[in-house]
């Protein structure tokens, strides 16, 4: 991003739009703490980071189905446990959305 | 980090400037992993991923389907740890290419480490590949590696929750292998509850029973992955 900036001569990033799929890895809070520790004393430096998550989306080859999981809501998990499982059919699903971690945009103050 | 092929275009002073760059961070992995798997599949060799906790009995899988298959296919293995080559030596004393990956402090091996190894080897004169992952059931599942089939090796010493506590690298796995099969009634866990959880989740995996001290079931994981 600071790369980008410099090459398009930016002399402040004031905003960095994220977008985090929900089915990433990525923890927001880290991620935005390892943002204000990265930036420190560039030009990115007190800049706005807005991560918009991505929900997963999924494809059913069988029924043809597409959107959200069908997720185990079993009390045990404590959180709704995404599963491949068609809601619709019970086929197998593919994933399409929500593995992603996408810089969207950048505004720089030139 | 970021280099858009765009053109440059010049604002005005002062002007707030909004560069649209759609860069997904998580591509290049993907990008190396799909260049691997296009290298061993254009030398006619396939590769498996075994990924499993720590402890779970990947490197004694890996040691048996060596054994079970060696005299069928010229066979490498990738042998990913922090540190040591103590599994590697383990598995190379069957005989077959050894190339220990030490990742150092990472807790997972990504496509651009398989890609460095996959540089030692002579891949004509190999036709299957096994790369043992580092120990862990989290990061993995989000490093594809370039692997044709994914395994994932869960012990019932791990307790009754492993599968439903670590629902995302199940997602990924074409077999699961739910291992020390001879131990389950000592650690109280049923096997069967452990495979409806992974059918729960992953109704496209075929899971598979096993003890690889002795090698019970270990020619089902083979007949699971086509081999």
């Amino acid at each position: 991003m600071l790369a980008e900036a410099e090459k398009r001569g930016a002399k402040r990033v004031t905003e960095v739009q994220l977008v985090v799929g929900k089915l990433t890895f990525l923890g927001l809070e880290q991620v935005r703490f390892a943002y204000e520790v990265l930036t420190k004393g560039t030009i990115m430096e007190g800049s706005k980071l807005a991560i918009e998550e991505q929900e997963g989306i999924v494809h059913c080859s069988n029924c043809g189905y597409e959107g959200d999981f069908k997720y185990e809501d079993d009390p045990l998990y404590h959180v709704p446990v995404p599963t491949l499982k068609c809601p619709k059919c019970s086929n197998t699903v593919k994933i399409k959305a929500g593995k992603e971690c996408t810089i969207k945009n950048i505004k720089m103050l030139v | 980090m970021i280099a858009s092929k765009k053109e440059v275009i010049k604002a005005e002073e002062g002007e707030i400037y909004d560069v649209e760059l759609s860069e997904d961070l998580l591509k290049e992995n993907q990008r190396l992993a799909e260049e691997n798997k296009r290298l061993l599949n254009a030398n006619g060799a396939r590769a498996v991923d075994v990924m499993g906790s720590i402890g779970s009995g990947k490197t004694s899988l890996i040691e048996k389907m060596v054994q079970l298959l060696k005299n069928r296919y010229q066979i490498a293995v990738f042998k990913g740890d922090l540190t040591t080559t103590i599994d590697a030596e383990l598995i190379a004393r069957h005989g077959v290419e050894t190339v220990a990956i030490n990742t150092g402090k990472e807790c997972h091996l990504d496509a651009n480490l398989v890609k460095k190894a996959l540089q030692k080897l002579d891949l004509k004169r190999i036709n299957l590949l096994f790369i043992e992952n580092v120990g862990n059931l989290i990061c993995p599942a989000e490093f594809p590696l370039g692997s044709d089939k994914r395994v994932v090796v869960v012990s019932v010493t791990e307790g009754p929750y492993m599968v439903v506590k670590h629902p995302f690298i199940f997602m990924e796995a074409d077999v699961v292998t739910v291992n020390k099969v001879d131990l389950a009634k000592a650690m109280n866990v049923d096997v069967k509850k452990l495979e409806k959880d992974v059918k729960t989740i992953n109704p496209n995996a075929t899971v598979v029973a096993t003890n690889c001290r002795t090698g019970e079931g270990v020619d089902g994981v083979a007949k699971a992955l086509g081999l």
